[in-house]
């Protein structure tokens, strides 16, 4: 199989803190990998150490190369959105697409111009003119006309109204995804990005608190729904966590025997909010 | 790969105002400034009664000292663009690796495939080639303009603009000279220029405050240290700048140098052993000099700084 990124003992330390501590990473290609975790969990610093955007120590390799020493050349196959609205302001529409096409040599005008041609973003303006989601807009247009292995989005949508956050997702799944490709995303809003997402990784305090496919998560986590009165049987089964609802009890469990919990509530597959938070809470005790 | 011209075409666009319009506003300047004195000319207080009379009197002066004037002139008309340029540039290189970072458009032009090196070579050539060439431009352009507007007044007036003063010196001479000042003062000011590029990439905020104060207090403790051990004013780091300002191979000034004759000449007089009259080998002579040599050395640890500083921009 190959491998996307690999990374062995990857660490990022600052000054006092750790924040990216000892992490081993395998992703493959054509995956959607959502990375999800609390503010300061070390996403950032992972992403930036993959990009050659910030040293790092440990091993890692991503298609290939080291990215501290080769970030010019990784990004002839390596695109990113770190942050929404970071495209310079003074730039026109027409030479930010001129610049991309003079350096980037698999970007493509026709492709670029034509998911341009959706929006109301017209060639003469500039970006300081443009509000907050059309400069996402132009900036996602530019990125999915540059035909790269590896698309990095960190926090893409961040203050976007929904409209735009839908139609940005939208389009990355239908115009950009296929089998060669691999995305990475990380992002707060996690319940808009699951139903694209074919992996999932958590992360806490600089390390991997769960790596795994989203197939995999289905078939590992369960969530019951338990009558008041079956509560404390269900207790007994050793949930992973537990919360209330409108006076009902879920229960969030792992590997455990769906017949007997069947007996005790309805059964659900677990959205990954909840996962998330149970996955934190664990990590936390 | 086209990478590096249109990097340089990125520099261009971003600073377009200061790059472009600013020389233009000059040129359009001294235009007006000579449309304003020809019709105004009578006004003065002067020898002659009209402007025809004027010209009537130097088209009967000596042929060699027209030709010297005309030639002298040329160069000293490029003092305003050189004046400018030299500011204009201070400020770009001061922006140069800082505006990017504090607008945070540095994430973008990071994820191009475009490396450092390359970034801050494409923003050093544009320091020292690309800004003074295009002043240099528009300085012919305005200098044409000008012989234009001279020849008309001339021909209007009933006299030969060619034998009074078109024909008889060669512009191009002058305008090279020019050109070739500028080209010799980019290399003459690389250590500035590295400083400046080093702050950029350094400074979290108000570059020109980090790109000053150091050297000034570093320059005032020098001067008190001194004058406290031997109550005189010696070598500081405020004489080395000055000095290295004072011989710059610009043509800035116009005078006589004690020999009694009109001149343009490089620098400010500082020594008695260089004449600073205005030649290419005069130019050359501070390139091929033990203090470039010092120059280049600190230009090089500057940028190379610069360079690091640049790679770890997005750390945190």
């Amino acid at each position: 199989m190959n491998y996307v990124i690999e990374a062995q003992g990857l660490t990022k330390r600052y000054k006092r803190t750790i924040a990216v501590d000892n992490i081993d990473l395998r992703i493959p290609e054509g995956r959607i990998v959502g990375l999800i975790g609390p503010n300061g969990a070390g996403k950032t610093s992972a992403l930036k150490a993959i990009l050659g955007l910030a040293t790092y120590e440990g091993q890692l390799s991503v298609l290939d190369k080291d990215p501290a020493k080769d970030r010019a050349a990784l990004m002839e196959d390596v695109c990113f959105i770190a942050d929404v609205a970071v495209l310079p302001r003074w730039i026109r529409v027409w030479q930010l697409i001129e610049l991309t096409q003079d350096i980037h040599p698999k970007f493509s005008r026709e492709k670029c111009l034509e998911y341009l041609a959706s929006t109301k973003i017209t060639m003469d303006h500039k970006v300081k003119q443009l509000s907050k989601g059309m400069v996402a807009q132009l900036h996602l247009a530019i990125v999915m006309a540059i035909d790269v292995k590896l698309l990095v989005l960190d926090e893409p949508t961040l203050g976007l109204d929904i409209l735009y956050r839908k139609q940005f997702y939208t389009s990355l799944l239908n115009d950009y995804f296929d089998e060669q490709r691999t995305i990475v995303i990380t992002t707060h809003q996690v319940e808009e990005v699951e139903h694209i997402l074919s992996d999932l990784i958590f992360i806490q305090d600089g390390r991997i608190a769960l790596h795994s496919s989203m197939d995999e998560v289905q078939e590992r986590y369960v969530e019951l729904m338990a009558a008041p009165d079956h509560a404390m049987a269900a207790r007994d089964l050793e949930p992973l966590y537990e919360r209330e609802l409108f006076g009902r009890h879920i229960f969030l469990f792992e590997n455990a025997d769906r017949e007997q919990l069947r007996a005790l509530g309805e059964l659900h597959t677990p959205n990954v909010a909840d996962l998330f938070v149970a996955t934190m809470s664990r990590g936390e005790s | 790969m086209n990478r590096l011209p249109a990097l340089i075409k990125r520099e261009f666009w971003e600073n377009k105002g200061a790059l472009r319009t600013t020389p233009v506003v000059i040129g359009g300047l001294y235009i007006v400034v000579l449309l304003m004195s020809i019709i105004t000319f009578q006004h003065f207080d002067n020898d002659f009664q009209s402007l025809k009379e004027a010209i009537a009197y130097l088209a009967q002066s000596d042929v060699e000292l027209r030709n010297k004037i005309i030639h002298q002139s040329t160069m000293i008309g490029s003092f305003l663009f050189s004046l400018v340029l030299a500011f204009v540039v201070f400020f770009y290189l001061l922006g140069s690796l800082y505006d990017d970072r504090k607008d945070r458009s540095i994430l973008f032009w990071k994820s191009l495939p475009a490396s450092d090196t390359l970034t801050l070579v494409s923003k050093l050539l544009t320091a020292m080639v690309v800004a003074p060439f295009i002043f240099w431009v528009i300085y012919v352009i305005t200098h044409i303009t000008i012989m234009l507007i001279s020849s008309i007044v001339v021909l209007a007036l009933g006299e030969n603009p060619w034998t009074l003063f078109l024909g008889i010196g060669n512009p191009f001479k002058g305008w090279s000279m020019v050109l070739v000042s500028y080209m010799c003062q980019s290399i003459w000011a690389l250590p500035l220029y590295g400083w400046l590029m080093l702050v950029s990439a350094f400074a979290p905020r108000i570059p020109l405050l980090f790109a000053t104060l150091p050297p000034v207090v570093f320059a005032v403790l020098q001067i008190w240290i001194e004058f406290l051990q031997t109550f005189t004013l010696k070598n500081n780091l405020f004489g080395v700048i000055g000095q290295w300002f004072a011989n710059s191979p610009l043509i800035i000034s116009a005078d006589d140098h004690g020999k009694n004759d009109f001149g343009v000449a490089l620098g400010i007089p500082v020594t008695s052993t260089f004449d600073h009259e205005v030649t290419v080998a005069n130019m050359l002579d501070r390139l091929f000099s033990s203090q470039m040599l010092i120059g280049l050395v600190m230009a090089t640890v500057f940028l190379a700084g610069a360079l690091w500083l640049r790679h770890r921009a997005t750390e945190s």
